[in-house]
């Protein structure tokens, strides 16, 4: 049955994704619930929370809240924190409770920032969506809002999609600086993870962009249509397992499940196997190989690896105990953090 | 003038003296938005630290649970999925948006939950006794009569069904989550002859600590059988507990429950509540004693605590204490408690509600200038913790706060409870001090 779950559990959906993208930033982020998916949010799909906490704060919406519509309640109580911070400004996330009650986001926008004095930007989250729609609407509210034209600073870089929920890692952004330096960028601005508000004010002027994940591809697009600014996807990084697996594995028949643009550019790393990639996420035709498949249901995925004959299945090891062992040669684990809420031990260099 | 960027208190003279009348804004929770940190994890999403409406749903024996919500509602149940406990139990439905719109969902539940049942089996060669229906904000915005989808998926499935309201938006309504799930899961109960040497214990889904003094003091008054439902090891025990005599109601949110049973299983209920204070805990007692017609005598549990207060606070007198609200008490009566006890309580991170305020008005003759915080007011972000030092804090919460001093958390699964409860606690600050 479409959406009846027996052995996974849902991934990370698309608030906590927006969450993700604004967390670095020095917003005041007010997720539109009664509390639960503030929790969930923070407490389970944000790895950089525990150690280091920020003005996240839930809507606290009860019964009559929703029923009579009473987002004036809303302002009055986000008023109250920005009269009382610094922000650069503040961002209001959907779940279901407003998408059942079919909030005015863009009502909802010129009243807090017509009442608070700093710019609003809506994300319409439902959280019937995965994390990475939600990552997707908050680089494009973010740029839409906030980017300036400004000209093109050589040596300059953009790097779109790099969040936790990603690349599993909360120091991501300084690997990638890292590399990226190493070929010769002299400035490295990773949106949404340890930069705030000015790097997007700045995103025009980077000479060149790049893609990490899925959901930097629609922004990434966006930049350049609007700014002319190029794009490159790729992500260089992938879990020390996967990235030292892939040496051993030529002329084997191999399964990698996770987000489209990492498994790509592993499968790239393997020029000698025989590689499928598979996402239950974001999948873009541009990247797309013949056998290539977006997973819809649990059944599809179970069918996918007890049919498809592979020597290895790089993947979330949560996902193992939905296959049987004897459908495939081995497991490597690639841990994904939107599906199983597990950090890599050691993310390396491809 | 007004540092904008402080933490906001008040002391608990103050309080004292406002009233709960004239509680001020900051500490109600409905005029401003909450603060998500850590230690408001357990206000934010109950489940994510011990006990929400999922796992407590699950307290039946051989029951297993269909979430019928959103992705994202189900999203910290993957951490519970990983308990060994949990890992073949917990099923979703996953609603789209066009379902959270029209309510087309409430068709496929009845095939669901045969699916699921007949999947269980398979998999693990046991029928599930219930299938427990999780539902959340969504149905209840829809209006949603679960009721009669459960009835109508039991029919379907051929074993019984029932509702779990998740209704968050209903946190603070007349029937709470925590309150609506507790009555929940003793529902598949049906009237069975009465054991006058039977009781049930009502309130938590883990057991008391073992050695709580509770079962000795119940067993010397001639009761046989003590209930817990935690305890029960399979569904034929769990049904057992319709024989009670009576029920002892230990947290005030199983009061729903109790009246449920009591309609219709006519059994009575009587409702005790945990404290740390020695001359209350025997006081309570007392009541509870004469409440049933008989003696009880707990003058040894009562002099084994009284020594151990005594050794403790002739040692620790003096000692600055925080204490948080995500621990196994009642933050205001255990300040209380240790005030008397002759510590120095600096801060309280709680909820203050009209209950508390007797408590709140004590405090205030002893401690006037104790400091009363909440976890989930905004400007919890600017807290400063070298503001005021301390020598322990006591729950999670509160070693958030003060993360280089000694923390007691104090929030195990398994329930301390009486004079061994307020051992366990001195033992434990004992051994962090």
């Amino acid at each position: 049955m479409k959406g009846l779950l027996k052995v996974m559990s849902p991934f990370a959906p698309d608030q906590s994704g927006a969450a993700s993208v604004f967390y670095d930033m020095n917003a005041i982020t007010v997720i539109c619930d009664a509390g639960g998916c503030t929790g969930n949010v923070c407490g389970f799909d944000e790895p950089r929370w525990h150690g280091n906490a920020r003005p996240i704060f839930s809507a606290g919406l009860r019964d009559m809240d929703a029923i009579l519509g009473r987002d004036d309640r809303l302002v009055d109580k986000l008023k109250k924190v920005s009269d009382k911070t610094d922000a650069d400004f503040a961002a209001i996330i959907g779940t279901p409770v407003p998408a059942v009650i079919a909030t005015d986001y863009r009502a909802l926008k010129r009243m807090a920032e017509k009442r608070c004095g700093i710019p609003v930007v809506t994300c319409e989250c439902t959280g019937t969506n995965l994390y990475d729609e939600g990552e997707e609407l908050a680089y494009m509210e973010l740029f839409r809002s906030f980017t300036e034209e400004i000209p093109v600073r050589k040596g300059r870089l953009g790097i779109i999609g790099a969040t936790p929920l990603n690349l599993s890692d909360i120091s991501a952004d300084r690997l990638l600086r890292s590399h990226y330096e190493k070929e010769g960028y002299s400035e490295v601005m990773c949106y949404g993870m340890g930069e705030g508000l000015e790097s997007i004010r700045q995103a025009a002027s980077a000479e060149l962009n790049i893609v990490v994940s899925p959901s930097g591809l629609a922004p990434a697009r966006w930049l350049e249509k609007k700014y002319g600014t190029p794009y490159r996807i790729e992500c260089p990084l992938a879990g020390e397992e996967a990235a030292e697996a892939k040496e051993r594995l030529d002329g084997r028949k191999v399964l990698i499940v996770h987000n489209q643009v990492l498994a790509c550019s592993l499968r790239d790393r393997m020029p000698e196997s025989e590689v499928t990639v598979a996402s239950f996420f974001k999948m873009d035709r541009s990247l797309m190989r013949e056998g290539d498949v977006r997973v819809e249901t649990e059944d599809q995925f179970m069918r996918l690896v007890a049919e498809g004959g592979y020597d290895a299945v790089i993947c979330d090891e949560l996902l193992r105990r939905a296959v049987k062992k004897d459908a495939y040669g081995e497991w490597i684990n690639a841990r994904h953090f939107a599906v199983s809420g597990n950090l890599e031990e050691r993310l390396c260099e491809l | 003038m007004e540092n904008k960027q402080a933490a906001y208190y008040i002391t608990a003279a103050e309080l004292s003296e406002l009233g709960f009348e004239r509680l001020p804004s900051e500490l109600k929770s409905k005029d401003h938005l909450i603060y998500s940190s850590p230690a408001a994890l357990s206000f934010n999403s109950p489940g994510a630290q011990g006990f929400g409406v999922k796992r407590a749903g699950l307290a039946v024996p051989g029951s297993v649970m269909l979430l019928v919500a959103p992705a994202c509602c189900g999203r910290n149940t993957t951490m519970l999925a990983e308990l060994g406990a949990y890992a073949d139990r917990f099923y979703y439905l996953l609603q789209d948006d066009t379902d959270i719109i029209t309510g087309r969902h409430l068709n496929r539940i009845s095939k669901a939950v045969a699916e699921v049942a007949d999947f269980h089996e398979e998999s693990t060669g046991t029928r599930p006794s219930c299938v427990m229906i999780c539902i959340t904000c969504v149905d209840a915005l829809l209006g949603t009569d679960m009721e009669r989808v459960c009835r109508k998926a039991s029919e379907h499935a051929g074993l019984p069904v029932l509702p779990c309201y998740m209704y968050a938006l209903e946190r603070e309504g007349r029937v709470p989550p925590m309150t609506a799930v507790r009555k929940t899961v003793y529902s598949l109960l049906e009237p069975r002859a009465k054991k006058s040497t039977t009781v049930n214990l009502l309130g938590h889904f883990a057991p008391l600590r073992d050695d709580s003094e509770i079962y000795e003091l119940l067993r010397s008054i001639g009761i046989k059988k003590i209930n817990e439902i935690s305890r029960c090891a399979d569904f034929d025990e769990y049904l057992g507990m319709a024989e009670a005599n009576f029920n002892i109601i230990l947290n005030p949110e199983s009061r729903h429950a109790a009246e449920d049973i009591a309609s219709r299983l006519q059994i009575p209920s009587i409702e005790i509540t945990r404290m740390y204070r020695l001359d209350k805990i025997r006081r309570q007692y007392e009541l509870f004693a004469g409440a049933l017609g008989v003696e009880m005598d707990d003058s040894a549990f009562y002099s084994e605590a009284e020594k151990r207060v005594k050794e403790f606070s002739s040692k620790h007198a003096g000692k600055r204490v925080a204490i948080g609200e995500c621990l196994n008490a009642d933050s205001f009566e255990l300040a209380l408690a240790l005030t008397e006890y002759g510590l120095k309580v600096t801060e309280i991170y709680g909820t203050v509600s009209q209950e508390r305020m007797a408590y709140i008005k004590r405090l205030a003759a002893v401690s006037p200038d104790t400091r009363i915080y909440t976890n989930l007011e905004p400007s919890m972000l600017y807290y400063d913790s070298g503001e005021l030092e301390c020598d322990l804090t006591i729950g999670i919460d509160a070693g958030y706060y003060h993360p280089d001093a000694p923390n007691v958390p104090w929030n195990l699964e398994i329930q301390p409870w009486g004079y061994r409860g307020l051992i366990g606690l001195i033992d434990e600050m004992e051994g962090v001090l």
